[in-house]
């Protein structure tokens, strides 16, 4: 079996989502006498191409031209096309990114054929590969498989599988050659203009891998301010349970339940919730999910994966401090 | 905020899509066209007749357990049995006594609660299929759209106002305010169910009291799927006795329906004396009893809810007419206490209004003077025959159950006049002992499996409402709550509440009510039993409420 | 300006799934419209509202779906179009995609628009296909259109707090992003005009499309969790310590 990988880079900075993608093929390519390729696309990607080259991947496919330099659906579809037609692959990865959201559907449907996205694993079953995703907003779990011959495509979850797994190359270093592309202007329809960043007016927690949320345990607004340290630290978004956002001591927007949002990232960290089912059909499709909670018998126990019964006030500040260390 | 509001004009507006709306929409609907097909003038329209249901969709708000006696709505749609979604035909009627770790079934069953010939229903399935009806017939149904104020006119109404949507917690007009319409029609019929809000402001402004006040009850209901062959579908039971004192009105019903599943639930009347007692710990409670967790075990909770019912029968029955108003279904007490059924006798209301309103719309006069021939209609049919047998029936029991039984035995006999009629009554809310500062006892709290807490239940009532919009639970004087509630009566509100909606919180030294709004079911408890009868229920923005699908 | 608004209608938020193969049980469950679609509607009602023309809502599903499509008719769009299909659950996003392009084909718009994606297979691909299969720019999570003179400049969000503007011409296909606007609420004279508003039925077959199908859903069912609550003791610092070394090694999730 061949598989592409195709990365995702931004003004020469890697979506690093992209090695997680790698994993994944590694491991596919392990279970079915596979091999590897990594693709990497844009302006001036030599030196990223190197770096994939140093993986333990088959060969690295270098996409270089001037009208990549930006990203538009049209020159990514047109470029990738072609280098599918040529290559050959029979099963083509990516992480399933909002920028491959934009656009690979439609490369897969260029050649007829259909996209598995945004799935959190994958299986093997008698030989079938089966990839699972989430379906009703967490609540259940799907297994798709592809009908008719490749090649077929998959995007995997942020988080899906972990990026420091990604084997290195065993003798040194993999060919990287770089695949021609003809590209005209006049085919790129949508012209992107400048980029940005804006402090957001609403946020998507729905987005968010790594959630630190308060409960009623927090017991004042003033308190709050040791889990936002504790967020910080771990690169997380504040989310909290309904009486939190009721009192006003949350935005209404940081709301997680059957009221607010449905989330599933990548760890919830619950502090001082109880888990009433309201709050947790919100958040049980949570790979991880971490609860401290002084109640050894609060509901939200059954559904932790690591529990804590203790003070959140003491666990808190020990967690952030542990979490700076190891930066 | 001075707010422009549109007008709208009907013929007829009927306020709430249950059963007796409903009825009065299809029969005024064929009455119609049946004068336009016969040529007649002048020439009416069912697109003139207005519905609006405060739920997000037809049935979403409609609560019983139910059986329904199928005698009105023959009348109504003749070709009920193959079109109407009934669940099964009653097959067995049993009246059971419980005491803690025992039943006794009664081995006759008394006739108020032999059903043989009733089906049990599911009375959302039911009002969904009839709106169904309703609508082909070219009537407006509007869902989400509430009743939210009378136009008063002279002696009567000329209409109502719906509610304002898109106002902030605080009040504030969002992006997306939608000024509430003025409704004006001919006709308005309040249809609201128990406890109707603006049924309840009409009858205290005209003083449309009977002899007796208004007293009521409440049903807490669970719908279960259960492990097959536990339950023969059409079995139906009620059940006296434990965990209910003799002081303490009430009783449980168990109707096996098809697919396993079963509508399970407790009623209290809203007339005990202690302050705490919990009506949903008790039907809680009453789950454990030996009965009814054989028949659970294994089984899997479906959906909970909880309604008022009105309890008060013929002597508590407002007047039902005024100059451009009638009132039809429970809002007009039409309930059977003895037989717990009240299905029939809404949509019969229904139908009669439906007549009196088509004869006053061909007269072109919509005053008292006219529409005083629905209260003669009902005095002329099976709604009195039923009712007026049973006047005294729940006034009876008002020192419990034993003297219940002794004087309602009598009733029977005398054809509802008994030993004193009528048998005078006050309102539920004067009953009340006081706790003077006693502390409480623990709260229930649920095994998870078999009982549940209340913040569990009221997750599968399906209730919501969005967040953020003024609360429509309106506390008059909360002052009260801390100052004299606390300590005289121990804040009832938080143990007489199904959905978990009042709390009283810590706040600083003292406490202060909190009302988790959004959890509210709509079923009127607080407006009919706080002791001080301060919390004004008002309807919430459209669409909010509880979702009782199936139920 | 004539736009296509592709909507959805999907099993409402509170609904107790119960699972069915690999589709759920659809009786006793209410329904309502997917909520992201409701975003889409109403943009496209706000750039009817300032640039004229036509709102068209095209759905396709079974017969429950005509309640969401007049839903939309009563929040002002002008007409409707209903594919009827009751196997939609099992068409896969290409397909759905070929039949839903076979329909707009047949009409002459500048503008289609869809949610991000539905509330239940949530794919996120619908957008992204009709835009391939009709040929037409696309872009994708807009936050803003701003129209002049035939061409849209468009707010695209990216991840991290990351925007970016766009230029594309019209006629195009856009996916818009959730929340970006507040939802308009039917009024009294729209349900009633709803009622008299035109919904044209078709099915797959009389569009023409053959499906086949490129993935299948061999079944859904609840995630169990494998595992049992791994309680961390020990003074606060020995819990931070040990619970960061599990979030990291076994977890693998820091």
């Amino acid at each position: 079996m061949k598989i592409l990988v195709v990365t995702e880079q931004r003004q020469g900075k890697w979506n690093n989502a992209s090695f997680e993608t790698l994993v994944a093929a590694q491991q596919i390519a392990g279970a079915h006498s596979g091999s590897v390729s990594a693709l990497v696309i844009g302006k001036g990607v030599a030196l990223l191409a190197e770096e994939l080259a140093s993986k333990n991947v088959a060969e690295v496919l270098a996409v270089d031209h001037d009208l990549l330099e930006n990203y538009s659906p049209d020159g990514y579809c047109a470029a990738l096309k072609q280098v599918i037609d040529s290559a050959k692959p029979d099963l083509v990865l990516f992480p399933h990114s909002y920028q491959v959201r934009d656009f690979a559907p439609k490369l897969a449907a260029s050649l007829g054929k259909g996209m598995i996205g945004d799935c959190v694993a994958f299986r093997d079953e008698a030989g079938k590969l089966v990839f699972v995703r989430q379906m009703f907003q967490g609540k259940t779990a799907a297994d798709v498989t592809f009908v008719g011959v490749g090649p077929w495509f998959a995007s995997f979850q942020s988080g899906a599988f972990r990026a420091d797994l990604l084997a290195a190359h065993p003798s040194g270093k993999a060919p990287v050659n770089a695949a021609n592309v003809q590209l005209k202007a006049e085919d790129i329809r949508t012209k992107p203009l400048e980029l940005f960043k804006e402090a957001k007016s609403s946020v998507d927690l729905t987005q968010a891998p790594l959630i630190v949320a308060i409960g009623r345990g927090i017991k004042a607004p003033e308190n709050i301010a040791q889990a936002e340290a504790l967020a910080k630290a771990l690169g997380a978004e504040v989310a909290a349970s309904r009486p939190i956002c009721d009192e006003g001591w949350l935005p209404m927007e940081r709301q997680i339940g059957s009221s607010g949002q449905t989330v599933a990232p990548k760890l919830y960290l619950a502090l001082g919730i109880s888990g009433a089912i309201q709050h947790v059909v919100g958040m049980k499709g949570s790979r991880t999910i971490v609860a401290v909670n002084k109640d050894q018998n609060a509901p939200i126990f059954e559904i932790a994966d690591y529990g804590v019964v203790g003070d959140i006030f003491e666990i808190m500040p020990a967690l952030t401090e542990e979490l700076q260390k190891a930066k | 905020m001075t707010i422009q509001r549109e007008q709208l004009e009907a013929d007829v507006l009927i306020v709430g899509a249950g059963p007796a709306g409903l009825a009065c929409a299809l029969h005024l609907a064929n009455l119609i066209k049946e004068h336009n097909a016969d040529g007649a003038k002048p020439q009416l329209s069912a697109e003139n007749i207005y519905v609006l249901e405060k739920g997000r969709d037809l049935g979403a708000h409609q609560l019983s357990g139910a059986i329904m006696n199928p005698a009105a709505l023959a009348e109504l749609v003749p070709d009920f049995q193959k079109s109407a979604p009934l669940d099964t035909p009653v097959t067995e009627s049993a009246a059971l006594l419980f005491t803690k770790n025992a039943s006794y079934r009664a081995p006759i069953t008394p006739p108020p609660f032999n059903n043989a010939g009733n089906y049990v229903i599911s009375l959302g399935k039911l009002v969904k299929w009839l709106g169904g009806l309703v609508e082909a017939a070219g009537v407006n149904i509007f869902k989400e759209f509430a009743g939210a104020e009378l136009i008063y006119e002279g002696n009567g109404i000329a209409g109502v106002i719906t509610e304002d949507k898109g106002v902030d917690k605080n009040g504030k007009p969002k992006d997306n305010f939608t000024p509430g319409y003025e409704l004006r029609a001919k006709v308005t019929v309040l249809a609201e169910g128990p406890r109707g809000s603006l049924t309840k402001k009409l009858v205290a402004k005209h003083s449309l009291d009977n002899i007796n006040p208004q007293t009521y009850g409440i049903g807490i209901k669970e719908l279960w799927e259960v492990q097959s062959g536990k339950i023969k579908p059409g079995y139906v039971a009620h059940t006296l006795g434990w965990p209910l004192d003799t002081k303490t009105y009430g009783g449980g019903w168990i109707y096996g329906m098809s697919n396993n599943r079963v509508s399970l639930g407790l009623v209290v009347a809203l007339e005990y004396k202690n302050p705490r007692f919990d009506p949903h710990a008790a039907f809680q409670t009453w789950k454990t009893h030996p009965f009814v967790k054989n028949l659970l075990d294994g089984g899997k909770l479906v959906r909970y809810g909880a309604k008022t019912l009105p309890y008060g029968g013929w002597y508590a029955m407002p007047r039902n007419y005024l100059d451009g108003a009638l009132i039809v279904g429970d809002s007009g007490s039409f309930l059977d206490a003895q037989r717990l059924k009240g299905v029939h006798l809404a949509m019969k209301s229904g139908m009669l209004a439906a007549e009196t309103i088509f004869e006053a719309l061909v007269d072109g006069d919509t005053s008292a003077k006219t529409l005083k021939q629905y209260k003669d209609n009902i005095d002329a049919s099976y709604i009195k025959e039923e009712l007026f047998r049973v006047r005294n029936f729940h006034q009876a029991f008002h020192n419990g159950l034993l003297d219940g039984f002794f004087y309602s035995g009598l009733q029977e006999l005398t054809g509802g006049r008994g030993l004193i009629d009528p048998m005078r009554t006050h309102p539920g809310y004067e009953n009340y002992d006081k706790v003077h500062g006693r502390p409480a006892a623990p709260r229930f709290a649920g095994d998870g499996k078999l009982t549940f807490d209340r913040l569990t239940d009221v997750y599968h009532s399906g209730t919501r409402h969005d967040e953020d919009q003024p609360c429509h639970l309106k506390v008059l004087e909360p002052n009260i709550c801390v100052d004299r509630c606390a300590e005289e009566y121990g804040n009832p509100c938080q143990y007489f509440c199904p959905a978990a909606v009042y709390e009283m919180v810590k706040e600083g030294n003292s406490q202060k009510l909190k009302i988790n709004f959004a959890n509210c079911v709509h079923c009127k408890t607080c407006d009919v039993a706080d002791p001080y009868q301060i919390i004004d229920w008002t309807v919430p923005e459209g669409g909010g409420g509880p979702n009782y699908e199936g139920m | 300006m004539n736009i296509i608004v592709c909507i959805k209608q999907v099993p409402a938020k509170d609904a107790p799934l119960a699972i069915a193969g690999n589709w759920i049980k659809e009786s006793d469950i209410g329904f309502e419209m997917n909520e992201p679609d409701s975003y889409a509607l109403e943009e496209a009602l706000r750039l009817k509202e300032k640039h004229g023309g036509e709102v068209i809502v095209l759905s396709l599903g079974p017969e429950r779906f005509k309640q969401t499509i007049k839903e939309a008719l009563a929040k002002g769009a002008d007409r409707g179009i209903h594919i009827a299909d009751e196997n939609f659950a099992q068409l896969d996003p290409l397909n759905v995609a070929k039949v839903l392009a076979a329909a707009i084909a047949k009409e002459k718009c500048d503008l289609v628009l869809t949610g991000l994606q539905s509330d239940d297979q949530g794919y996120g691909q619908t957008g992204v296909l009709l835009a391939g299969l009709l040929n037409l720019p696309h872009a994708t999570i807009i936050m803003q259109i701003d129209v002049q003179d035939g061409k849209m400049k468009l707010k695209r969000e990216l991840e991290a707090g990351w925007f970016q503007w766009v230029e594309c011409s019209l006629p195009a296909v856009l996916s818009i992003q959730s929340g970006i606007n507040k939802v308009r609420y039917a009024t009294l004279k729209g349900i009633m005009a709803a009622k008299k508003k035109e919904i044209a039925t078709v099915t797959r077959e009389s569009l023409g499309v053959n499906v086949e199908p490129t993935q299948k859903i061999e079944k859904i069912y609840v995630p169990t969790k494998t595992k049992k609550t791994e309680f961390v003791s020990g003074t606060p610092k020995e819990v931070a310590a040990k619970l960061v070394e599990k979030l990291k090694f076994e977890a693998r999730v820091i």
